[in-house]
């Protein structure tokens, strides 16, 4: 069975204007990726990744988009929430090189990744990206783990200049033109993870035809224990809340719904 | 092996006697696809409304030691977006499809009809039974033998397709109502919808764990509830009865089959066993086959009607 916890907020901290990042002190035992859901029983039950979990400390970061989350950062330390999980698949942990490519508030998911894959002995890069750089998402914290982090921002105002994708397609450029290596293996990291909005991994997909790879993804979650099919992922009827929220490549190149469209919470489809 | 399995129902051959019931990995065409893969032999849709429904705020599920308790609120895209799903599934599977429908009035019914009647299903069920709308729509429908009598008559008339309906184990007596339906005539009947309503609450908090405060109980608490209403109903009834509630191994189908049902739906189940619960089940009722010498589906002895 899985049981229902609630919890005292131990902490709360102001990442940016429109982020926040709660700490709770429970044993969680969780895995990079995976989430749990989050209620204060006033209406709504929402899915949060766990930003960090050490043997009795875990963490969310949340970002401000609506009515549960606006009410969620009216909370304080001390306040009760109740929890779920935690849910779902978790990255794999890959040795050698290996890189991710974050943006948004699943930046914060990486800084838990990138721990334990440093922790495996990885080589870690990072490219951290944000619209702006008042929405750039922990580089203090990241920057202590040890890890090469390239920070970018889409207007500039923060590390280099260009989204995501655009750097990912000058480092990947850049290298295979470089080394022999790369040239004959057509890859220069053993391992790639992706998260961040849904159009943004969608372009970086065909990037990383020659790596292999991860991807977190997100649809909406009603159970989080695999029976409403809410959260099922076309054509393969993946359920995003059991069998992911991490898929592998060979899945990811199955999806036909993967930046197409998404299901909200009457089922309807919504196209991106 | 499986061949064993095979059977009829409403003139249809099915391949297999698990059914995935209304609610259940139901909301696109590949979870239904999914579940079919893995042994449901039929498999139904979301009850489907004329307007598309977010259903309840969360948490819409809350668990406990012997069951569930949900309150999803019939969240669906609606009765157009819902066929959509269904007819996409139908172009990738041999599977019948059962397709469920929920409202509240004869009109309303008749509308959903008239959509089905142009789909790819092969059963329309009314979904007269949902007990987690209360404060919308009141007592279900299933509460009245004058309701379902007079929807069921009316929907008859105009479906192409047969007509199964699903009723609620919340009643005093169920032999009435279900006669009531097969009078007005249903083809088959599907039982037990979600026991109760009942509820949990979250003591830290002071607060009930569903937002809904009350949702109906499904899983292995309520088998005996929906034995004993199929029994019942298959000692007074004519007409197939599709039995569902807490199935979780082999032998609660072969309970079930026992009782008088023809296929047995499993639902909760899929969260205690995972998706492939419907091929292990399969392999559990062959196995008792073996061990009690039955060659076919048929060959399960039902218990004797009661007087
Ligand atoms: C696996 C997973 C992990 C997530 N991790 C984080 C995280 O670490 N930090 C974070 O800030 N957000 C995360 N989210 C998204 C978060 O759940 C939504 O932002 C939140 O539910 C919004 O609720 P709201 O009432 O404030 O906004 P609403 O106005 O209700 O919704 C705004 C948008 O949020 C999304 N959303 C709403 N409800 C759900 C739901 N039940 N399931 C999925 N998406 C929903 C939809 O895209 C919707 O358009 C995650 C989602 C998933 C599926
Ligand atoms: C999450 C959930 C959603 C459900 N939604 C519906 C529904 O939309 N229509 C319906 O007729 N029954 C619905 N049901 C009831 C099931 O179809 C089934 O009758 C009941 O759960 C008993 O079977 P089980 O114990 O195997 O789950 C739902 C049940 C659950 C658990
Ligand atoms: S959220 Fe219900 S199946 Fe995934």
């Amino acid at each position: 069975m899985n049981k229902r916890i609630t919890l005292k907020i131990a902490g709360i901290e102001r990442e940016t204007n429109d982020i926040k990042t709660y700490s709770f002190k429970h044993s969680l035992n969780a895995q990079p990726a995976q989430f749990i859901m989050l209620t204060d029983f006033e209406g709504g039950e929402k899915p949060f990744s766990i930003s960090d979990c050490t043997e009795d400390v875990f963490s969310i970061t949340v970002k401000r988009i609506g009515e549960f989350t606006t009410r969620l950062f009216q909370k304080r330390v001390g306040d009760y929430v109740s929890i779920r999980g935690a849910f779902g698949s978790s990255f794999f942990v890959s040795q050698g090189k290996v890189l991710l490519i974050g943006g948004g508030y699943a930046v914060p998911t990486f800084y838990f990744l990138s721990k334990v894959l440093k922790e495996n002995g990885a080589e870690v890069t990072l490219i951290n990206g944000a619209r702006t750089k008042d929405e750039h998402l922990f580089s203090e914290k990241l920057s202590k783990l040890g890890i090469k982090v390239i920070n970018t921002t889409d207007d500039g105002t923060f590390g280099e200049k260009g989204t995501s994708v655009d750097i990912t397609k000058r480092m990947l450029n850049h290298h295979s033109q470089a080394g022999a290596w790369e040239r004959e293996n057509g890859k220069m990291f053993d391992f790639v993870y992706v998260s961040g909005p849904e159009m943004m991994m969608k372009a970086l997909q065909p990037l990383l035809k020659d790596h292999d790879y991860e991807f977190l993804f997100e649809r909406y979650m009603k159970c989080a224990i695999g029976i409403c099919g809410n959260c099922t992922m076309d054509p393969l009827g993946i359920r995003l809340c059991v069998e992911g929220p991490v898929l592998p490549k060979k899945l990811v190149e199955q999806l036909t719904e993967f930046g197409q469209y998404h299901r909200d919470a009457t089922g309807k489809r919504i196209k991106y | 092996m499986r061949k064993r399995l095979k059977t009829k129902f409403l003139g249809i051959e099915v391949n297999l006697p698990l059914v995935l019931p209304a609610g259940i990995m139901d909301m696109s065409f590949s979870g239904l696809d999914i579940s079919a893969k893995n042994g449901a032999g039929i498999v139904t849709s979301k009850s489907l409304t004329l307007e598309p429904r977010l259903g309840h705020k969360g948490p819409v599920v809350a668990e406990f030691e012997s069951g569930l308790l949900n309150a999803v609120g019939l969240c669906n895209p609606g009765i157009v977006d819902g066929l959509t799903e269904i007819n996409q599934f139908k172009e990738r599977s041999d599977t019948p499809v059962i397709v469920s429908v929920f409202a509240t009035n004869t009109d309303d019914f008749s509308k959903l009809t008239n959509h089905v009647n142009k789909s790819r299903g092969d059963f329309l069920e009314l979904n007269l039974s949902c007990p987690n709308v209360f404060d919308e729509f009141g007592i279900p429908l299933a509460a009245s033998k004058d309701e379902v009598f007079k929807i069921v008559k009316a929907v008859k008339e105009i479906s192409r397709l047969p007509i199964i309906a699903k009723l609620s184990p919340n009643v005093y007596d169920i032999v009435e109502i279900a006669l009531a339906a097969e009078k007005a005539g249903a083809d088959a009947l599907c039982m037990i919808n979600t026991v109760g309503p009942g509820m949990l609450i979250n003591t830290k908090m002071v607060k009930p764990v569903l937002f809904n405060k009350f949702g109906g109980l499904s899983g292995p608490c309520i088998k005996p509830i929906a034995l004993k209403l199929i029994y019942q109903t298959y000692s007074a009834l004519n007409i197939p009865i599709i039995g569902m509630g807490g199935v979780t191994i082999g032998e609660d189908a072969i309970e079930m089959i026992m009782a008088g049902a023809t296929l047995v739906g499993v639902g909760t189940a899929v969260y205690y066993r995972g998706i492939e619960v419907f091929d292990k089940i399969n392999r559990e009722i062959i196995e008792f086959m073996d061990e009690n010498n039955y060659d076919n589906l048929e060959d399960i002895p039902k218990l004797e009607k009661l007087k």
